[in-house]
């Protein structure tokens, strides 16, 4: 069968493709719009799928949409009438929105892609992060534990799931906490009272947290609490998500915390308020942890299994990710490339495939390069149009020069083969430097990133040497595969990794095997073997604002904005000009 | 320039429009790289590429003076304030999908966008006698906006000989079909939104009374699993 996934309307719309129940491709429509977390319907992405597979729209088995909308049609309404008369503002943008276009979902996909209406089926937001985490993960039996803002109505589920190879697949999702009471909103809350963009600077929260300690973890329970069934329960007096459009959280809240950080002001470390920050960051953090690893502990109990596929949103948090594995008791930790809305295209396309329309079970390929591949060619005519020095190199030359390069200092923008499918870096569209120098994470966040110094960066580092840099739990390396856990560095490594290793010592590891990237493997083997240590700044191909990068123009494009020194794609390679060619070829008349 | 005073006399607005202005031009920035990206005359690419970094260029001194005039300010206010939309000659590029245009229509629309914000920085200028540096700032950028507008016409002249003013009239209607879109776009959202409020206020009470009673039933904690009411792949 030919199935086509999608998820869209809210943020990171994304299309994957099966076929005969395999992925082929996948891509974020912001990958080829170009506009981060582009939520548009992923009309680019869907055509590149059917494209790269040499399909037509008409010979799709099926279309299938990661939610129902008419039940998340039914929560919004329900919330807005739980909440009269407060929701009086919302409620016309609410139904704008909704009646406007997204109760539409079968006839919007079906006329943009041409396709009768019957194909077009749906499924559970949550079962789409269920279905991306357990069916693409490589275990027969696993609990299922899945977290975000919202779906329909469930924000967190629990469940488990069976398959084999050949063999019928089955996803039993046995409860769920539903909306208003979200993990997910309940972190948003914190990131837009700290300054940040909401479903994007969720990550800087978990940065920032690292700074600070969780003194307030106390006022933050009062606001999260356990339920005595083991779940647990916002406060909603402290929220506002539930009721307006433009503030998550309510004057209560700023009540126990203060005054929200102007988004205008960089946050100071130095100040007692750039400290108070990071001890709310550190207390938000500290009690999601603690609800995540104790509904895991329960679930670990209750399922007797010892593999855990985790998705949603909240995935992508690796600290909280790194002491569930720690603490709850499961062996592996599965957490797929992308676990937010995104990979629910991939997992709304496989449940449809293995239990919708009772397919049997293929194992997936055990890697997210899904997307469309660089053209080196393309790199070759746009350096040599402007007049920058380029080279095609065989792999070997090519690796020694980029080690030799990164070894003395040189920041490189590393392109190859097919890009992710999700919002990691796993080095095919990276950002390659020295991990062992402080002042090139300075320099990498003031010139290349831009973006704020708390921020930390992540390493990559071969599996057989990981244990000796990284302290892993039992079951770390799996965790690291998609860079979805946070380990502490061994202390006696942390200077020698300053660039790579958290204000706490921690970092967010890439483990990787050869069979998954084997010339980024190589260069970590011939930078080690200069260096004395196989590590590498590995860091997002993008500048802040922008989607990581897809084709070899956009690559060249950051590279040009950026102080990136030497930028490979395939086997080209080439250099940042040394004597202000570059101003020259761009004078403005 | 009655308006543009009273606009530029609010120190509260000015740090806005000024903070706004630098998301403008940060973003027609990215449309610039964007075109730049899929140009395939090398010397257009290297001239869009140029006049991106402008635009980032002009984005940091937007923010810088933006962010110092805030901070003169005890209260600096909400980030936006009724009236804070933005004005012809200040939308950028306004939502332009680069791909979807040919290089000279994009080139005549690039062109009209900066000689429409030239005019508009060259009025503010003029009203912002009582604060220099602002004032500066806002020179130096109509400046280069000038510039702008001189490559991008020299440009659509060589890559469309003969077929300049056509592309540029062109652009101009399709300009003038944007505003035309946009007001429509404001009103009906206006007028929904009326609609809409009447409808809550006059039909929902009772729904919303029925809706709370259910609420106060439910206990937080963990549900059983939503099941699907046709087992299958509907939307319910």
């Amino acid at each position: 069968m030919k199935i086509l996934g999608i998820s869209a309307f809210y943020h990171d719309a994304a299309a994957a493709l099966l076929v005969d129940g395999l992925p082929v491709a996948a891509a974020q429509e912001e990958r080829l719009s170009r506009c981060k977390n582009d939520p548009a319907f992923p009309l680019q992405a869907a055509e590149w799928c059917l494209d790269h597979a040499g399909l037509d729209p008409e010979q799709l088995d099926a279309v299938i949409f990661y939610e129902r909308p008419a039940l998340r049609f039914d929560r919004v309404l329900m919330t807005l009438l739980r909440a009269f008369p407060h929701s009086w503002r919302i409620f016309p943008k609410a139904m704008k929105n909704m009646v406007g276009e997204k109760l539409w979902v079968r006839g919007i996909i079906s006329a943009q892609l041409g396709i009768p209406t019957r194909r077009v089926h749906f499924t559970d937001h949550h079962i789409s992060h269920a279905a991306t985490a357990f069916l693409t993960a490589p275990t027969e039996k696993a609990a299922i534990l899945t977290a975000d803002g919202v779906g329909e109505w469930a924000t967190l589920t629990v469940g488990h799931g069976s398959k084999r190879a050949g063999g019928p697949a089955e996803i039993n999702l046995l409860r769920e906490v539903r909306f208003p009471h979200s993990l997910g909103l309940f972190y948003s809350a914190f990131t837009a009272w700290l300054g940040f963009p909401v479903n994007e600077g969720e990550y800087k929260v978990m940065g920032l947290a690292a700074y600070g300690t969780p003194r307030f973890a106390d006022e933050v329970r009062r606001i999260l609490q356990r339920t005595p069934d083991g779940a647990f329960a916002l406060d909603l007096d402290y929220f506002d998500y539930h009721r307006t459009v433009d503030s998550a959280y309510s004057r209560r809240f700023v009540g126990l915390f203060g005054p929200p950080r102007d988004r205008f002001e960089p946050i100071d470390l130095g100040t007692a308020q750039g400290r108070h920050y990071a001890d709310v960051a550190a207390s938000a953090q500290a009690v999601l942890e603690d609800v995540m690893v104790d509904i895991a502990a329960s679930l670990r109990k209750e399922t007797g299994l010892v593999d855990l596929c985790l998705g949603g949103g909240v995935a992508l948090n690796g600290v909280a990710n790194a002491r569930i594995l720690r603490e709850a008791g499961f062996e592996r930790l599965f957490v797929p490339s992308a676990p937010g809305d995104a990979g629910c295209a991939l997992g709304a396309a496989l449940w449809a495939d293995r239990i919708l329309f009772n397919q049997p079970h293929r194992d997936c390929p055990d890697h997210p390069f899904w997307g469309p591949a660089v053209e080196p060619d393309d790199l070759a005519r746009l350096a040599a149009e402007d007049g920058l020095p380029f080279e095609r190199a065989d792999e070997a030359e090519l690796i020694d020069e980029v080690a030799d390069a990164i070894g003395r200092g040189a920041i490189v923008g590393w392109m190859e083969g097919a890009a992710e499918f999700g919002p990691r870096a796993l080095g095919h569209r990276s950002i390659l430097a020295d991990p062992g120098d402080a002042a090139m994470r300075d320099r990498i966040n003031r010139d290349i990133k831009f973006r704020e110094s708390f921020r930390p960066f992540a390493p990559v580092v071969p599996a057989e040497h990981a244990a000796t840099y990284f302290d892993l739990s039992s079951g770390g390396a799996r965790l690291g595969r998609f860079m979805s856990g946070v380990f502490p560095v061994r202390p006696e490594w942390r200077n020698s990794l300053s660039a790579v290793t958290h204000v706490d010592g921690t970092a967010r590891v890439q483990i990787l095997e050869a069979e998954l990237a084997p010339r980024l493997h190589a260069l970590l083997g011939a930078y080690g073997r200069r260096r004395g240590i196989p590590v590498l700044l590995n860091t997002s191909f993008n500048l802040a604002g922008d989607p990581i990068v897809t084709s070899a123009a956009e690559g060249y494009s950051t590279f040009r904005r950026a102080g990136i020194d030497l930028l490979v794609a395939d086997d080209v390679v080439v250099h940042r000009d040394r004597v202000g060619h570059q101003q020259a070829v761009e004078a403005i008349a | 320039m009655f308006i543009d005073r009273l606009i530029w006399a609010d120190p509260r607005r000015r740090a806005r429009k000024l903070l706004q202005f630098a998301e403008v031009e940060a973003q027609g920035a990215r449309d610039l790289f964007r075109a730049a990206e899929i140009a395939d005359d090398p010397q257009l690419r290297r001239r869009l590429f140029a006049h991106a970094r402008d635009e980032v260029r002009h984005a940091e001194l937007f923010q810088a003076r933006g962010l110092a005039l805030r901070r003169t300010i005890a209260d600096p206010g909400p980030d936006r304030a009724l009236g804070d939309g933005l004005l012809p000659g200040e939308r950028g590029f306004d939502r332009l999908v680069v791909e979807q245009e040919r290089m000279t229509g994009l080139l005549a629309f690039i062109h009209l966008s900066e000689r429409a914000a030239s005019r508009a920085f060259a009025a503010y200028g003029a009203v912002l006698d009582h604060d220099p540096e602002t004032q500066a700032v806002i020179g130096k950028i109509a400046r280069d906006e000038e510039g702008h507008m001189r490559y991008s016409r020299a440009e659509l002249s060589r890559l469309a000989p003969g077929h300049a003013p056509r592309a540029l009239w062109a652009a101009r209607l399709r300009r003038f079909w944007r505003a035309y879109l946009r007001l429509a776009l404001i009103l009906a959202d206006m007028i929904s939104k009326i609609i809409l409020t009447l409808l809550y206020f006059l039909l929902l009470a009772p729904f919303a009374w029925v809706a709370k009673r259910a609420a106060r039933q439910e206990a937080p904690g963990w549900c059983a699993a939503t099941r699907p009411r046709d087992k299958g792949g509907g939307q319910y």
